[in-house]
């Protein structure tokens, strides 16, 4: 059910109140469609995961949206806002009038947790009675935002190719893929909204998070009730609070705190590699060894020069620990040591660090992640060239094809008329124009109209159709529809049943 | 101050790791006092930063206390679903219920921390602290840091402020230099940015920090979250006017481009009216229809009510001259005061894409070589303005420096070798102005020597808010003054003497004297 206190009328660019005035008489239909578009010179992210849009309609779009409380509250505002009267008082109070409230909108969207290629239409919004024809992009504003989960969905997938590509490297196996990427974005990012919504994209791929409001987004409107762990571990305020010369102390506490279950130790408040050699490597070399392998102490340095850092680290540790060589060949840590690196993560210095290890003969089973801003909050519209636009209108019952196509800028041009999607004989996925596709092949299913939600989606199924295929070095992951089933013990920790 | 989300549990709103500090820090440690700051950064002088950000607006504490931390925040429901949470997602019962037992029975569920804040709206240098944060209670140690997570998002609200007012500098300068005065500054540079961010949340708090500088905004979000958490004396903050887009052009159809402004044009006589002009061919349409088939209608308009040519692609200098050659050609300029092109007064220009500080300051100068004044343009900027930010633009961060354990008080800090920037401030601070106007923070308790002066106030105590500043105080405090237009000097804004403001130059930090005091360790 929608927020109480949210009033819709104010949650658009306040033009758009004016752009009832401005659609062209007679329409009695505005038809729109989201995508990311394709950009010129190929483009870094090929595919995108698409998430989110169940929690914007369950949020602020279903049920009752319009009351006459809110009608006042807008009206008002605007008159004070434009400095004249302009908002469509009488229009907004038909919807209250003949549909209590709800919106007369359709919307359908390709189901979650697809990945489709840029450039493919990924939703379709249209006013279902010719009265409402200026509600389709009212409402723009607001589903432009859905932006935002597809972009963190689709960047931290990319981080599961790369880390999955190294783990199979240099282990064989995918074990523990899930757990290779840590959410620490939490402070990081503009809101607590955004936490929870970028926190809940990031559970599409990954089951290891910090950020407590993504497990609860992923309860409330996704129907999973775990969606994520985590571990103790350390701060810098609870080390640094025994003073410098008692960082020892500090770490043997942790140890003793948590006897069981892996524990994460910062270790960089004043010097990484003296922790690591003298304090690690020595005083409490004894106490790090009688660990066991489901209560491994995990390092974590958090300055420095990431890929420089953690070399000198593993180099150092392999001295005091020593280390043995897995089926592939590759150096692993003692299985009660592991590291941590959580500063300075992106898909670049990822990529760059695991290829530095697997240089040096480590494998990536040594190393887990952690990523703040890099995950949540540097991302923006832009990064998977996000737009909305109409394609379609209907004026004197007469439908007609519309589009921009800026002289300017090409790659801004836009799709034209009622839209499908559909795979195509040769199994790509593709947008269908103008009206001319086969409803039988339409990827796309209708999830909300006239005020109510129509098809949902759980975690577990967004999941499963999100899933990294075997053989992602192929060119063309989505071919195969095939479901390549996940480990059991995969399929219950990702949803939250142990 | 109301609006609270029933539904928001502060004890599931920090980074779960933090469910388990309170079992880590020293033994009978009874208090934790942490601090924020927008970090200095060495120049890396591989990395040639246009922009310095030399200052900070601290804005956007207020919105957090107001709708996260005042008031009773842990009810008997609210411990029970934290622990039911984590102990799923830990695996293990490591949730602090006792601790929360505690709070809830002895405070009502308030909570036992007290924050000290430089006054919103102040702008301060880098460097320095802007708020403090302090258990009251020595059973509740672990409660400092717990509200680290929600308090480390006044990263948000502090760097669209500071970034917006950093734009303000440029547009003020270019303003002034090609025309003589600053009229309509504060309309200068519009916020289109409620699309492209990352939730409505994030939509109202960044707006309502762009509007600390501008009056312009399309974010209607931004003015709730100002009347809400703020309050000004005027009706609203912020203001827009009828403009159009691409749909509303479209749906005309190819071949009408000419009839959708026209429609659009009369539709709003007595307003500006913003046109979105490129959806086929700007130059064409500046060109032909605009220079050429509706004339006349736009030279009858009024200066009050001008036509606002609006392209939105290509790149934004080259199409911005190329606009403005193209209308100065049909509606011809006249020459200002100080020697720039001014355009007929019923027409002026918006550049709403593709602008961030680096592109504004490229166009304002270009347009000054180009002899335009500035007077032609405004600006409109979306995702750059409120959401292609981070925490690392103005190195936000937030770190303890004072602990007490077994009544002793102990300076902590962190100084990793690898990176003297993240070294951390070591024990209680305070902030100053020394006599000749610069900022200065006192660390290990030396601001107590101080007669008066520290600049941070009490805000919040005990769960109470005691101290609050009206958006009209924010914008007070966060003015750019004539100095400001030049490189950054410190703000020379006299005001009474009110805890709203930053105290005058007379009150004077003298150099202290070397001893500390007797039971205050640093530990090196």
């Amino acid at each position: 059910m929608a927020a109480q206190d949210f009033n819709i009328l104010l949650a658009t660019d306040s033009y758009k109140i004016t752009h009832y005035k401005q659609y062209p008489p007679n329409v009695s239909k505005v038809y729109s469609y989201f995508e990311c578009r394709r950009k010129r010179g190929g483009t870094q992210f090929s595919e995108i995961v698409f998430f989110g849009l169940q929690y914007l309609l369950k949020k602020y779009l279903s049920g009752r949206v319009i009351t006459e409380e809110k009608i006042q509250e807008a009206k008002v505002f605007y008159q004070m806002h434009f400095r004249q009267t302009v908002f469509d008082e009488e229009g907004w109070r038909k919807v209250l009038e003949k549909y209590d409230g709800r919106l007369p909108i359709r919307i359908k969207a390709v189901p979650e947790g697809k990945i489709i290629p840029r450039g493919n239409v990924l939703f379709t919004v249209e006013n279902t009675d010719p009265d409402f024809f200026w509600l389709t992009n009212y409402i723009e504003t607001m589903l432009v935002q859905m932006w935002y989960p597809i972009s963190v969905a689709t960047i931290s997938r990319e981080f599961k190719k790369i880390l999955a590509k190294h783990l199979k490297a240099t282990s064989g196996s995918l074990e523990g893929l899930d757990f290779k990427l840590h959410d620490f974005g939490y402070r990081g990012v503009s809101s607590q909204e955004s936490a929870a919504l970028g926190g809940a994209a990031h559970l599409v791929n990954f089951c290891s998070t910090d950020t407590v409001a993504g497990l609860l987004m992923a309860q409330r409107y996704y129907g999973c009730p775990m969606a994520g762990f985590s571990m103790p571990a350390a701060e810098h305020s609870t080390i640094i609070s025994w003073g410098r010369s008692r960082e020892k102390e500090a770490f043997e506490s942790m140890l003793d705190q948590f006897p069981t279950g892996p524990v994460s130790v910062v270790s960089d408040s004043y010097d990484i590699f003296k922790a690591c050699r003298h304090i690690w490597g020595d005083k409490l070399k004894e106490r790090v060894i009688e660990r066991s392998e489901d209560s491994c102490l995990i390092i974590r340095p958090d300055s420095g020069d990431p890929a420089e850092t953690l070399i000198e680290v593993i180099k150092i540790l392999e001295e005091c620990f020593g280390c043995s060589l897995n089926s592939q060949g590759f150096k692993v840590l003692p299985s009660y040591l592991r590291i941590i690196q959580g500063d300075g993560i992106d898909l670049n210095s990822v990529d760059e660090i695991l290829e530095k290890l697997s240089d040096e003969g480590w494998s990536a089973e040594n190393v887990f992640f952690g990523c703040g801003s890099a995950l949540l909050q540097k991302l923006n519209r832009d990064t998977l060239n996000c737009a909305f636009k109409c394609s379609y209108v209907e004026i004197n019952g007469k439908g007609m094809d519309v589009y921009k196509q800026p002289v300017t800028d090409p790659s801004k041009g836009s799709k034209r008329g009622l839209l499908s999607l559909r795979r195509n004989s040769d199994d790509f996925i593709e947008t269908v124009e103008r009206g001319v596709g086969k409803p039988e092949e339409d990827m796309l299913v209708i999830v909300f109209e006239n005020g109510s939600i129509v098809q949902e989606y759980t975690l577990e199924e967004i999941r499963k159709n999100a899933r990294l295929l075997e053989d992602y070095m192929a060119p063309s992951q989505h071919n195969q529809d095939e479901p390549k089933s996940l480990e059991p013990h995969q399929k219950h920790i990702m949803n939250g049943v142990h | 101050m109301e609006h609270r989300d029933p539904n928001f549990n502060i004890l599931l709103a920090t980074d779960s790791y933090k469910v388990t500090h309170y079992k880590q820090y020293p033994p009978n440690t009874s208090k934790v006092y942490s601090y924020f700051e927008c970090r200095e950064k060495r120049p890396d002088p591989t990395k040639n930063r246009k922009v310095k950000y030399e200052t900070t607006v601290f804005y956007g504490l207020q919105y957090i206390t107001n709708k996260y931390l005042k008031g009773k925040v842990v009810t008997p429901e609210k411990i029970q679903e934290a622990k039911e949470v984590y102990r799923e997602h830990f695996q293990d019962d490591v949730f602090n219920e006792k601790g929360w037992n505690y709070i809830l029975e002895k405070y009502d569920g308030h909570l036992p921390i007290e924050i000290k804040a430089v006054p919103e709206g102040s702008v301060i240098p880098r460097g320095n602290v802007l708020f403090t944060v302090e258990s009251t209670d020595p059973e509740c140690y672990w409660l400092t840091n717990w509200v680290e997570t929600i308090l480390v998002q006044v990263w948000y609200p502090v760097t669209v402020a500071t970034n917006s007012r950093e734009q303000k500098k440029i547009l003020a300068k270019y303003l002034l230099e090609t025309s003589g005065n600053l009229d309509k500054l504060e309309y200068k540079l519009h916020d289109f940015g409620y699309r492209g961010v990352s939730s409505q949340e994030t939509a109202g708090i960044g707006a309502s920090a762009h509007l600390v500088n501008f009056k312009g905004t399309d974010t209607v979000a931004g003015i709730g979250v100002i009347k809400k958490y703020y309050g000004t004396k005027d009706p609203v903050p912020g203001f827009s006017v009828p403009a159009a887009e691409h749909s509303t052009i479209t749906a005309w159809g190819k071949d009408h481009e000419r009839d959708a402004f026209e429609h659009i044009v009369r539709q709003f006589p007595n307003v500006p009216v913003s046109i979105v002009s490129d959806s086929y061919d700007i130059y064409n349409a500046c060109e032909k229809i605009w220079g050429e088939d509706l004339r006349s209608l736009i030279e009858s308009r009024s200066a009050d009510a001008p036509l606002v040519v609006r392209p939105d692609s290509g790149n934004p200098l080259d199409t911005v001259l190329k606009v403005l050659e193209i209308l100065g050609k049909k509606f011809i300029p006249t020459e200002n005061s100080k020697g720039y092109k001014v355009l007929p007064p019923y027409i002026r220009v918006i550049q709403g894409d593709g602008v961030d500080i680096n592109t504004l300051q490229e166009i304002v100068e270009g347009m000054k070589q180009h002899r335009w004044s500035i007077e032609n343009i405004a600006f409109g900027s979306g995702g750059a303005l409120l959401q292609k930010l981070t925490r690392d633009l103005l190195n936000c961060s937030f770190k303890c420096s004072y602990v007490v354990t077994n009544g002793l008080g102990v300076n902590v800090f962190k100084d990793p070798v690898a990176d003297p920037n993240k070294r951390s401030k070591k024990g209680r601070l305070s902030l100053h102005r020394t006599a000749s106007g610069d900022f200065v923070t006192l660390e290990e308790g030396k601001g107590d020597l101080e007669e008066y002066g520290d600049l941070l106030h009490t805000v919040f105590q005990n769960g109470k808010i005691v101290q609050t500043y009206t958006f009209d105080d924010v914008r007070d405090n966060a003015k750019i003054t004539d100095s400001g237009i030049l490189p950054m000097t410190p703000s020379l804004n006299l005001h009474p003497p009110s805890q709203k403001h930053c105290p005058p130059l007379e009150r004077r930090v003298d150099p202290l004297p070397t001893h500390t005091r007797k039971h205050v360790q640093t530990h090196t």
